[in-house]
């Protein structure tokens, strides 16, 4: 019984210790991803004045909005001073249309490839997923000679396109495991009841696929949101995306820099794709776990 | 309602043949059970019938119609799968529905008969509630409303009561065999339970590799069986096997069963013009626990069909109806089922009574009933 008790009473100890230099390490890890995080926001929040005075690290004295402001309304990208603004919404027109028709087409080949496997289905999808590995720069040549031919060069549509392209091969993955995980009785039982394909995606599969939809979208999102490479090399001028308007911002090399203006320009930037994160963040871990373990 | 006849079906997966000439057929409002150890090609071959396999060859009819290319829907057929298959983002209500809505069939009419099945299966108060929130019992339930409101020729039915618990299987059980007395639908069922396979069918395709071992009336199959495997399949505990002699007992026939000490020698009851080929040859000798017993009275007397004969007893297994007792002969252990007040110590010797009119005997090279 005496030893039982020092042996607890040891753990305890050991415990405490362990759980307190747990803290510290993640604690640490915390600031150090925060860390730039404040700085920004703390710089945007200064005038430029107040950030040539002060240290990079001290608080605003003066809270002002006024580089928003300046960096949505007015700044300068390249010749035209209309703000991020224009290219904020042309983010968007890229954005939702290639993120949602990336994961309907992603559903659909999911489930035709788990639930009407054909001949060759398991071929389709390993070169789909080939698909997932192939880096970006490889393809930029081919795909501005497919774009210019189809006369999407320099338009969002053919952002969109290339996007669409790109992320089939991701939600295709997503989709099928997803999928996968559903019993084929389902198919079959709707398939007796007189319902097709189509009708079988609708009003069966597309309805318990939540989760899964949620992953797609909030991946695609942030992949599409983000990207620099194909929307500097598509889509140039007045149609290109944020990303490319916040590089130009930023790399001015004439005038004053204003620091301000930058880290506020990047914080509108990066705000879409926080927002999807806290708003559908938890279905997000969740769907990518559903299916790994058999209820 | 109708008729389904399955002439000559094969069918394979590349090189692989999962049912090998395949005929059967039954009769309008009959009801089949296809049973056998998982592997023999039982759901396959219901697969088949539904249209959600095509087979490589043969000729399924469902009446007069050749169905082999017509799609599962315009087959009028309705199945009950064993995961139940209900459409998780639906009520139960649209889960009955489901396929008459595709159908075109009006709200009105669908409402009817929602009402009309929800009642037959006492689901009234479950219609607004989904899937998840029914237990396994009322799924099987709803299951079976969906099959039955469409009122098809013929229902097939997939292991629909072996994710249920013990209690509620047999429960099931009879509400099955009700509902197919009330209705005469026609009904093909798998299962790899004999029992369920005994109590439901009216008559019983017994299959194993793909290949149909027999295909008979649950009696039949029972007292006849075609070989050594439906033998061992149907019933429980199974038939015992012995290997014995077919000898000619001063112009009788008798099974001779060689053990320690004196063999046992048994007079056959009944002795068919196909045993006397088998005169002096090796046989198995097959008698179902219910043909050994303690020593039944009249038995002594000449002509009985009962043989009596004595053995130590190495095991007793009571079940509270009978006492299964377990001896052992020519070093196979054999299970005699007693009386419980009959039944024996462990250890004892005791006299036993052999049923010869209830006994069944083999070829020991092909297995084949003799």
């Amino acid at each position: 019984m005496a030893d039982l008790q020092t042996y607890s009473h040891d753990a305890g100890w050991k415990n405490t210790i362990l759980r307190g230099l747990l803290y510290l390490v993640l604690i640490l890890f915390a600031a150090y991803y925060l860390f730039p995080l404040i700085v920004m926001v703390s710089t945007s929040l200064k005038s430029l004045d107040e950030i040539r005075e002060g240290s990079l690290i001290s608080l605003p004295r003066v809270v002002t909005f006024d580089a928003w402001n300046y960096a949505w309304n007015e700044a300068c990208v390249g010749v035209e001073c209309t703000g991020i603004k224009v290219y904020f919404w042309n983010s968007v027109k890229m954005a939702i249309p290639a993120v949602l028709i990336s994961t309907f087409l992603g559903a659909i080949n999911g489930y035709a490839l788990t639930k009407w496997r054909f001949k060759g289905a398991n071929i389709v999808f390993a070169l789909l997923l080939f698909g997932c590995f192939i880096p970006f720069q490889v393809v930029l040549l081919p795909m501005s000679q497919v774009l210019g031919k189809l006369g999407l060069a320099s338009s969002t549509p053919g952002l969109v396109m290339v996007h669409v392209v790109y992320g089939l091969c991701f939600t295709t993955l997503f989709f099928r495991n997803y999928y996968v995980s559903i019993p084929d009785e389902l198919v079959k039982a709707a398939t007796i009841d007189g319902a097709g394909f189509f009708t079988i995606f609708w009003r069966i599969i597309l309805p318990i696929s939540t989760p899964i939809i949620v992953v797609s979208v909030i991946w695609q999102f942030t992949q599409i949101w983000n990207d620099f490479l194909f929307g500097a090399s598509f889509a140039s001028g007045e149609n290109a995306p944020m990303t490319v308007a916040l590089n130009n911002i930023v790399n001015t090399t004439t005038g004053v820099k204003q620091y301000n203006v930058d880290m506020a320009a990047a914080l509108l930037t990066g705000l879409p794709t926080l927002l999807v994160y806290v708003l559908a963040g938890k279905y997000f871990v969740r769907g990518l776990t559903a299916g790994s373990v058999k209820g | 309602m109708a008729s389904l006849t399955l002439d000559k079906v094969r069918k394979a997966f590349g090189p692989v043949e999962v049912l090998k000439e395949i005929n059967l057929a039954i009769e309008d409002g009959e009801f089949l059970v296809l049973v056998g150890p998982s592997g023999c090609g039982k759901s396959t071959l219901l697969n088949l019938i539904a249209g959600l396999e095509s087979s490589t060859d043969g000729e399924i009819r469902i009446g007069d119609r050749v169905i082999n290319d017509v799609h599962p829907k315009d087959r009028n057929i309705a199945m009950v799968f064993q995961s139940y298959a209900l459409y998780p983002n639906m009520t139960v209500r649209k889960n009955i529905t489901f396929g008459l809505e595709i159908r075109g069939v009006s709200a009105q009419e669908r409402d009817k008969a929602v009402a009309d099945v929800a009642k037959l299966l006492q689901i009234e108060p479950l219609l607004d509630r989904k899937p998840s929130q029914l237990s396994g019992g009322q799924r099987q339930r709803v299951a079976m409303g969906r099959a039955l409101v469409r009122d098809p020729d013929i229902f097939l039915f997939d292991e629909p009561l072996s994710n249920l618990d013990a209690k509620l299987r047999v429960d099931m059980r009879t509400e099955i065999k009700k509902l197919h007395q009330r209705l005469g639908s026609t009904i093909v069922y798998v299962t790899h339970d004999q029992i369920e396979a005994m109590t439901l069918a009216s008559r019983i395709a017994v299959m194993k590799d793909g290949i149909l071992q027999q295909f008979d009336t649950p009696q039949n199959i029972y007292e006849r069986p075609n070989n050594m495997f439906v033998a061992g399949f149907i019933g429980s505990p199974s038939m015992n096997f012995i290997n014995a002699t077919l000898i000619d007992n001063n112009g009788k026939l008798a099974v001779s069963i060689e053990r320690d000490g004196s063999p046992i020698t048994l007079p056959l009851f009944e002795a068919p013009e196909s045993y006397k080929a088998y005169v002096g040859k090796k046989v198995v000798f097959g008698i179902r626990p219910e043909g050994l017993t303690h020593k039944r009275t009249g038995s002594d007397e000449p002509g009985s069909q009962y043989v009596n004969f004595d053995s130590k007893v190495e095991v007793i297994e009571p079940t509270g109806a009978d006492t299964m007792t377990v001896i052992e002969i020519a070093g196979k252990e054999i299970v005699a089922r007693v009386r419980p007040d009959r039944a024996p110590t462990p250890g004892e010797s005791m006299t036993f009574s052999a049923d010869m009119s209830q006994i069944s005997l083999f070829d020991p090279d092909t297995e084949l009933r003799i």
